[in-house]
């Protein structure tokens, strides 16, 4: 672009002198710039009449500026460039007569004559040929858009298909939860007195005491854990970021203080950038080099041992545990009741019971509950097991069923993938970009992620919350869908949770195309995505090709 | 319990309501010479309250005056009763124009003390009078001249200015001066047993001894060595290598009850008691450039800039005391007789005595004096005087363009856009953040393509890595500040671990000016990837150090010639602000008006740039106060100032904002800015009405520019701020003398008072003690003044401001909204004629290119309007006439130290109206004129230009009242006579003849 002095410099004078009267007038109020027979002319809101010569003469006499569309000479007006070879244009009156020739008016006629080439030709070529390129691409993305909409009705049939098959398994696992459900019983039946009985054993009891209290100690412990990292997440971005507060005395020595007890040397002395990387020394390490040197008592558990195995010990099956531990204690074990029970019974019965007893143990086994003769008690635990087992996979069934149901409602909802259902292919889509020392991704209808590529925290931004929320939006429109919302992500240091506004157009590759923070943790992506592509009509309109996108 | 230790930090972390960090910066108490110095007064005092003789010790030795017979100066050795021993040496001179200079050092002594302060702040060794003589007699040696007189009192040594008769200032009246000999070091006594180390509640440490030795100075000097020889704050030791060295002075104005000056301080502009019975604040003001996180809006503390410059007033008199000193001061003030007199106690720590006494009479003498001396404000660029939109930060090119696409958008002028610390690459200065600013050069075409210009933060910090080109040259060469062992002085600031460029070396000048040439030199770094429209700001140049002392340098750090930071604290900042301006300048050729804002200042620093005051809290109580800065900085030569709108921390609700704005478009500077924390408040953000009234606020600012660049011509010719206190523009009227919050633009006759309250629909604005007639500027609605002044209720409601115009006055706008100032360049003028009581008005404008030098060779436009009235009543001429000022004053025009060196010294008979920039703009029309008050409805109008033959003009008549109406009442209509285009242009001599 020129620069504006130049143009200035070039300025003729005395072009400002007679002007068309109807300059700068759009069509349609042309036939309103006309004398009336007196020679006068009322301003366009009736509010005062004024001599024809009046209109154009570059000083302002209506109050609405309705005599001076041509000359800039009232504010807050409009002036109309007709850009012939090319589509005419209102810009502001501020910009007529400045010295600058604007790129909506190619004719130059936003300026005095001689001053601005008329560039409407090449500028109207250069546009059309513009449109037909994004016609081509809106074309092109729109055909990937039909096949999202394919995949969408592929996708209610899979989930109709998913609804009707989940209808035949939730029948025959009902059947066999039934079946099972009467073993089970039967099993119980033969030891639930003497179950309940050896339950009252003040060990069992007391051993269930100390499981309920370790529990209630490991949830304690992770949330003690969990705070401690995010308090030293904090303390790490206060200590590598706190230029601003230096200042304040009280950062310095918080952050000194945690210096101190992470054990990390000063971040004066070393490179700020490193920070995040930087070895610690043995010496200054001290701290935490003391307690890995604590020596641990006998029996103990390691730190590693509490976090992978505890889990391990409370998930124990304490009824078995106290059948175990009956037979520690008793005398010589019997037999299993199950294999020994032949003995008691007459030789008429016994096929029957054999029968029985190989399905039985061969199903036991098969879930591998049992490994050849055990205890009476033992086989009814693992039998409540095994319903419990079947239990869930009918559950599971059930709610596959209600998640296919939901997933079809939402599938063509338009606060969801659409009207066509035409986003769902892009649901669990996951698209990155790089940026600085971050990876930013989004998962569509999921999650986005701030992933620094140099070490250290991975932050959520936010979780899909809706589509543009702006109350003069229709939902269900164009414009509701050019933007995604993704809010409640991690909170900022003092400042507001993460959020994303993800802002798209339409284009034929699913891809992030900037990211920007514009205020403290509030993210605005842009992408583009064949989704928005909406079809093309005869006309080769895909939206109403707008004078202001020129 | 680390746990517990950690949630106790964690909790200390918590952000606490926004204030100041006190403990981060010393009170007089944890200075050890300010509580010398004020220990001093203290006894005097005491011994004046005790009927005791209080003697200064301090003498001239009479038999060793040295009058010379060349010029008006004159040398004497001075001794002290203390120390017979130590030699001190006193020279006065005279200048041409009156003002009295006294310097005074040590003579002969074990080291030097800093001698060079004034050397910075001076253009040129000022003119000694070879028309004024000194007599000597037994008592005393003095000069006269004019109504003045300057006696130095020999026993006890006693400078005194008089005029007619009649004490002005007085020097050491009170014998509080002190300046403290260089001295060896005795051997520490061992602590004894039995001596005790106390340590008092402000970590003072003193040393109690058990026997007192008599000590018969104790007198004057106090009991105790008190922090000679090393001083401790909070974490940091002072080592004060030199021993003590400071510097007491007291000056009186015993006929002056008000004073003003020596910013920077947040408090009123007519300066408020320090000591006394009925001091308002308890510590002195201190003047030690300082980064003070959150300050305070009503305090002495020391703030980013010093001036140690003091206007005293009163309704006959005006006087001032420009104490060219470098190091760290504290002043007490005090009137000893109330509403009369005022008393000032100056305490440095370090320098040789070197004192200006300006003698007035008027604040239009005090103003030239002090501009013969310092500079004045340099013509700035004409853009620079739009608004100027600034964030920490605006985060990419895409972020700044499209900032300046909703600019554009919604039609709301704007001329700079700011890049704060995050544009470079680990805040090393000038090099490009690439990931975030990939095209840093298309960037700024695409911002210069509408005239803009961009200005991007240039700190003294240097970031110490082998990454940093500008880094590693410093190095090399040896121009960074040197730590107290001679190495390299490390701190630490934006840029993590940093050294800091050492501007008192003068090898740094051109190796600073190559930094910023925009064509690759031959193996060291320049900016090649800048652009003549990027400008710069200086910020942290105090210097801030955020782990040094009171977030500064370490005192015994060492400068250029040896010198330590002590000696020149307060002078550092203007240097870098000096080199940057003069790289800027010197970047093209020709030459380009360069904008360097900065945070650090001193006096002189006028002559390289605009100011801010500094980190603002988003508060109406700093609101207010930014004006009374604003106004304290102007009248002590920083008159391109600004307070940043909408405050730096916090964020300022929609009502807020726009009272700010009102506040920033009546400030030379005029600048919105925020911190990285706060939400974007760019004015387009607002909701309906706020930015509506916003955008008409802005677009006033550019309609007035006009006037605003008129009012920098006066103040880059004569020193006269651009915004004028009430006593500057009227120095008699006593009922004005303490106000600060109304102010007039230049010498327009535009006055106006910023709304500063929450919730405000009326405001009470001070009419000026005049028989004259006001009008309200928007609705043209009269309010009479009176002799004896008058108070007037105006209302306030938020979109109002209270603005006038001085009936008598004449101003030029332009009216059409344009996106930025440059593409008004060809816009028509509309002159609003108000016409004061006696039916006259007259007006100026300045005009030039904007940009180049070309005005020191007499490429400008200044033209004159006159309004007068002849004949009476209905057969009245009111007569408007365009003049060229170029043929009667030109040689006034431009500051005639030039930057450039034109071929011809411009003088009104080689002036050239056809110059080449007025021929540039010879189309340029009047459009419109609107004359307030006529008497009554004109017959005929008609213009006349020269050449050419009488035209009748298009007009429009409203009813109202008249400007000589005796009866006129507040808040009546004025009479409106609305001039259609007169066909009439700006650069030619018209008149157009109302006849009643």
């Amino acid at each position: 672009m020129l620069s504006p002095w130049l143009i200035l410099s070039l300025l003729p004078l005395s072009t400002l002198g007679a002007l068309e009267k109807t300059r700068g007038v759009p069509p349609d109020l042309l036939q309103k710039y006309a004398p009336a027979k007196s020679g006068s002319w009322k301003c366009l809101d009736g509010s005062k009449e004024i001599p024809w010569d009046f209109v154009n003469d570059d000083s302002c006499d209506c109050l609405d500026g309705s005599d001076e569309p041509g000359t800039g000479a009232c504010p807050d007006t409009y002036f109309y460039c007709k850009n012939e070879g090319h589509i005419g244009s209102l810009i502001p009156s501020s910009r007529v007569n400045d010295g600058l020739c604007e790129v909506q008016c190619c004719d130059g006629s936003d300026e005095p004559e001689g001053v601005c080439p008329n560039l409407c030709k090449e500028v109207g070529e250069m546009y059309r040929r513009k449109m037909a390129e994004e016609l081509k691409l809106r074309k092109t993305g729109s055909k990937i858009r039909s096949s999202y909409i394919t995949y969408a009705q592929k996708e209610k049939k899979r989930l109709e298909g998913v609804i009707e098959n989940t209808a035949t398994e939730i029948a025959l696992r009902e059947k066999e939860y039934a079946r099972l459900k009467d073993i089970a019983d039967r099993t119980e039946s033969l030891s639930a007195a003497a179950l309940a009985h050896k339950q009252q054993s003040p060990l069992y009891l007391s051993l269930l005491d100390h499981s309920g209290a370790l529990k209630s100690l490991q949830r304690e412990h992770q949330k003690l854990v969990e705070r401690e990292k995010q308090l030293s997440n904090i303390l790490d971005t206060l200590r590598t970021g706190y230029n601003p507060n230096y200042q304040d005395m009280a950062v310095l020595e918080a952050v000194r203080g945690w210096e101190y007890i992470a054990g990390l040397p000063h971040i004066n002395d070393v490179g700020k950038d490193n920070a995040n990387d930087e070895t610690v020394s043995d010496e200054e390490a001290g701290i935490v080099e003391d307690v890995q040197e604590e020596e641990l008592e006998e029996g103990m558990w390691t730190k590693e041992e509490l976090e992978k195995e505890l889990g391990d010990l409370l998930s124990t099956d304490y009824v078995s545990l106290l059948m175990e531990h009956d037979e520690h204690v008793s005398s010589p074990p019997e037999e299993s009741m199950i294999f020994d029970i032949a003995s008691y019974l007459p030789e008429s019965f016994l096929p029957q019971y054999e029968d029985f007893k190989d399905t039985l143990v061969s199903w036991l086994a098969a879930f591998g509950i049992i490994k050849g003769e055990e205890g009476a008690s033992a086989d009814a635990s693992r039998a409540r097991q095994a319903l419990q087992d079947a239990e869930n996979v009918l559950n599971k069934a059930k709610r596959d069923r209600e998640n296919a149901e939901k997933d079809l409602e939402k599938l063509f909802d338009p606060k969801m993938f659409g009207a066509e259902g035409e986003w769902k292919k892009l649901d669990g889509t996951c698209l990155e970009y790089p940026s600085g020392d971050y990876v930013y991704e989004l998962c569509f209808f999921g999650e986005s992620k701030q992933k620094p590529t140099k070490g250290g925290q991975t932050f959520t931004l936010g979780r899909f919350s809706s589509w543009n929320s702006s109350p003069d939006v229709q939902v269900g429109s164009p414009e509701y869908y050019s933007k995604q919302l993704y809010n409640r992500g991690t909170k900022c240091w003092n400042g507001p949770e993460r959020s994303v506004q993800l802002v798209m157009t339409c284009g034929t590759e699913n891809a992030i195309t900037s990211v920007q923070e514009l205020e403290k943790c509030e993210y605005q992506f842009t992408a583009t995505t064949p989704a928005l592509c909406l079809p093309v009509d005869s006309n080769g309109n895909g939206k109403a090709g707008s004078r202001e996108e020129l | 319990m680390r746990w517990v230790a950690l949630a106790s930090l964690v909790l200390a972390l918590a952000p606490d309501a926004l204030a100041v960090k006190s403990q981060d910066f010393k009170t007089c108490s944890q200075s050890g010479f300010c509580r010398r110095g004020r220990a001093l007064s203290t006894r005097a005092a005491e011994a004046k309250a005790n009927k005791t003789t209080w003697v200064s010790p301090y003498s001239i030795d009479s038999s060793s005056l040295s009058i010379s017979p060349s010029d008006a100066s004159f040398t004497a050795a001075v001794k002290s009763s203390l120390y017979p021993d130590i030699k001190f040496g006193l020279e006065l001179r005279v200048h041409e124009d009156g003002v009295v200079r006294v310097r005074m050092n040590e003579v002969d002594g074990l080291r030097k003390r800093y001698d060079e302060a004034a050397s910075w702040a001076l253009i040129r060794e000022p003119e000694i009078s070879k028309d004024i003589t000194w007599k000597a007699g037994k008592k005393d040696v003095k000069a006269k001249y004019g109504e003045n007189e300057v006696v130095v009192a020999f026993e006890p040594l006693k400078v005194t200015l008089l005029r007619n008769g009649k004490e002005q200032i007085v020097l050491n009246g009170e014998g509080l001066l002190h300046m403290e000999h260089f001295r060896a070091k005795e051997e520490p006594k061992k602590v004894e047993e039995g001596e005790e180390v106390v340590t008092d509640s402000e970590g003072q440490q003193e040393v109690m001894q058990q026997e007192p030795t008599v000590n018969p100075r104790a007198w004057f000097e106090g009991e105790t060595e008190d922090d000679y020889w090393d001083e401790k704050f909070n974490s940091w030791t002072d080592t004060k290598p030199k021993g003590p060295e400071s510097l007491s002075l007291d000056i009186d104005f015993p006929n002056h009850a008000h004073v003003y000056g020596i910013p920077q301080h947040a408090t009123r502009l007519a300066l408020p008691t320090t000591s006394g019975p009925e001091a308002t604040y308890t510590d002195p003001f201190r003047l030690h450039n300082a980064d003070v996180f959150e300050y305070l809006a009503d305090s002495t503390m020391s703030l980013y800039g010093s001036i140690p410059l003091m206007h005293a007033h009163s309704a006959d008199s005006t006087v001032a005391v420009f104490n060219a000193i470098g190091s760290e001061t504290w002043i007490d003030i005090s009137h000893p007789v109330k509403d009369k007199s005022t008393l000032s106690h100056w305490i440095s720590e370090s320098g040789i005595l070197d004192v200006f006494l300006l003698p007035g009479p008027t604040p239009s003498d005090i103003f030239a004096q002090y501009a013969r001396l310092t500079g004045t404000t340099a013509l700035p660029a004409h853009w620079s005087l739009g608004y100027h939109q600034c964030r920490w930060n605006y985060v990419s090119s895409e972020d700044v363009r499209a900032v300046q696409k909703r600019f554009d958008e919604e039609d709301i002028p704007v001329d700079v856009f700011w890049l704060d610390i995050e544009y470079a690459e680990e805040h090393k200065y000038f090099i490009w953040d690439k990931k975030t600013f990939p095209d840093p050069v298309e960037m700024t075409e695409d911002v210069a393509a509408s005239g803009r210009k961009m200005v991007v933060i240039i700190d003294p910090h240097l970031k110490r890595t082998s990454s940093y080109p500008v880094y590693q040259e410093a190095s090399e060469k040896e121009f960074l500040v040197k730590n107290k062992d001679g190495g390299e002085y490390e701190g630490w600031c934006w840029s993590g671990s940093s050294s800091w460029v050492d501007c008192f070396n003068p090898a740094v000048a051109d190796w600073w000016v190559e930094k910023f040439k925009l064509e690759k030199l031959d193996g060291r770094y320049s900016w090649v990837e800048s652009t003549k429209d990027v400008h710069i700001w200086n910020d942290m140049n105090e210097p801030a150090i955020f782990n040094g002392p009171e977030i500064s340098m370490h005192k015994d750090s060492i400068h250029y010639g040896g010198w330590e930071h002590r000696d020149v604290h307060n002078i550092n900042g203007m240097l870098f602000h000096n080199l940057t301006s003069l790289a800027v300048l010197r970047r093209t050729s020709p030459p380009q008006r360069p904008f360097v804002l900065t945070r650090s200042f001193y006096a002189g620093s006028q002559r390289f740039g605009a100011m801010w005051t500094g980190d603002n809290l988003g508060t109406w109580d700093h609101m207010a106060v930014g004006i009374k800065m604003v106004l304290a900085n102007s009248i002590a030569g920083m008159t391109f100032a600004g307070s940043d709108v909408g405050g730096f921390f916090g964020n300022p609700e929609p009502e807020m904002l726009v009272r700010w704005y009102q506040v920033g478009i009546f400030s030379p500077f005029f600048r919105a800015h925020a911190h990285i924390d706060t939400k974007r408040r760019e004015p387009y953000l607002l909701d309906e009405p706020y930015k509506s009234i916003v955008k008409d606020i802005l677009r006033l600012r550019y309609k007035l520019l006009p006037v605003w660049y008129t009012a920098f011509r006066e103040t880059s010719v004569t020193g006269k701020p651009v915004v004028r206190p009430h006593y500057v523009e009227f120095p008699k009227d006593v009922k004005g003398f303490d106000l600060d919050d109304q102010f007039f633009v230049g010498s327009s006759g535009l006055l106006v008072k910023p709304v500063t309250d929450k919730g405000a629909t009326e405001a009470s604005v001070y009419l000026p003690a005049e028989d004259q007639v006001y009008y309200d500027y928007f609705s043209h609605v009269a309010y009479p003044s009176t002799s004896s002044g008058k108070q007037i209720a105006v209302p306030a409601a938020l979109d109002q401001i209270p603005f006038f115009i001085r009936g008598d006055s004449i101003i030029l706008t332009r009216e059409r909204p344009r996106r930025s100032s440059p593409l008004m360049a060809k816009d028509p003028f509309t002159l609003t004629v108000a016409l004061g009581k006696t039916g006259q008005a007259k007006g100026e404008l300045y005009l030039d290119d904007g940009t180049s030098y070309a005005h020191e060779s007499g490429d400008w436009v200044w033209r004159e309007f006159v309004a007068t009235t002849e004949g009476k009543k209905k057969k009245a001429v009111v007569k408007i006439e365009s003049k060229d000022l170029g043929k009667t004053r030109g040689s006034e025009a431009v500051d005639p130290t030039k930057v450039t060196s034109p071929s011809k010294e411009l003088s009104t008979e080689t002036y050239d109206s056809k110059n080449a920039f007025a021929k540039s703009i010879e189309g340029v029309r009047v459009e419109k004129l609107v004359v307030l008050g006529l008497g009554s409805k004109p017959s005929s109008v008609k213009a006349a230009v020269s050449g050419e033959g009488d035209k009748e003009l298009v007009w429009e008549w409203k009813e109202g009242v008249a400007a000589s109406d005796k009866k006129m009442k507040d808040g009546s209509a004025a009479s409106e006579l609305i001039i259609k285009d007169p066909k009439v242009t700006i650069t030619k001599d018209w008149v157009i003849s109302v006849q009643l």
